[in-house]
């Protein structure tokens, strides 16, 4: 808390080392949003849309994560194990 | 029936709408009357602009970074406009510390940044850093596609809007929906 109190924007970075991952939601939702207003056709489906994509990219971006990681700690072990 | 169908371009040109959204995001959008989309637009792409400032200090804009991901990261962000040119400035005149080094038989090195005690800001690392870089770079991104929306503007997208569709019912399909009703 006290890093917190100390931070002063712009100046400092923000001390999120250990949920840096959360930092994908709004990346995900300020794409879409500028995104999307370049590219839907009707601007009454611009939310929809809007959150549509960013839940896309989110979800997405977990399964590339946790495929990565079956590939790296379960699947390399079994094809190339490391010799003792 | 016969539409009178004339061949038109799949977009138009607008010069000054494209310089418009490269000096400012959704500015070009503006200049084209497309509000909602201009406001959309200056939210989405200044929104990530600042979020990676706000995220990883004003170090993840340098244009003279001793780092060679950040020095390449300034061609995507240069996308955002002057702002980032502004922030690079800023950056670079009132708070990037150097410290002179001298080299062997009285020679001088390149300067390096200061050691974090000597600095006037704290330099992000890790991936905090990287993940403010993240953010400006794809803000510049999204104001290239932006400024090539704006330059190029979907003419059938605006047309398609005006031009009500028309209804071309014929004698068939007048007997046809007198049948299914």
């Amino acid at each position: 808390m006290t890093h917190l109190l100390a931070y002063r924007p712009l100046i400092d970075p923000l001390d999120l080392h250990e949920v840096w991952f959360l930092l994908l939601i709004p990346l995900a939702l300020f794409v879409s949003i500028a995104y999307k207003a370049v590219r839907v056709d009707d601007m009454k489906t611009f939310w929809p849309a809007a959150l549509w994509m960013a839940a896309q990219i989110v979800v997405g971006m977990i399964a590339l994560g946790t495929a990565f990681f079956v590939v790296i700690e379960w699947l390399v072990p079994i094809i190339a194990p490391t010799p003792m | 029936m016969v539409q009178n169908e004339k061949p038109h371009p799949e977009t138009g040109f607008d010069p000054i709408a494209g310089v418009l959204a490269l000096s400012l995001p959704g500015a070009g959008h503006l200049a084209q009357r497309k509000y909602k989309r201009a406001i959309f637009i200056a939210i989405g792409i200044l929104g990530l602009y600042l979020g990676g400032l706000l995220i990883g200090g004003l170090s993840v804009v340098d244009r003279k970074s001793p780092r060679s991901e950040t020095r390449i990261s300034f061609i995507a962000q240069a996308f955002v406009g002057p702002i980032a040119f502004l922030t690079d400035y800023v950056h670079q005149t009132q708070f990037k510390t150097t410290v002179q080094r001298s080299g062997p038989r009285g020679g001088t090195l390149p300067p390096v940044i200061a050691p974090p005690g000597q600095n006037r800001m704290n330099l992000s690392l890790g991936k905090v850093n990287e993940i403010g870089v993240l953010y400006t770079v794809i803000a510049g991104m999204l104001n290239f596609i932006a400024f090539l929306d704006a330059l190029l503007p979907s003419v059938r997208r605006e047309q398609k809007k005006e031009e009500e569709p028309i209804r071309t019912t014929g004698a068939l399909d007048a007997v046809l929906e007198k049948g299914a009703s």
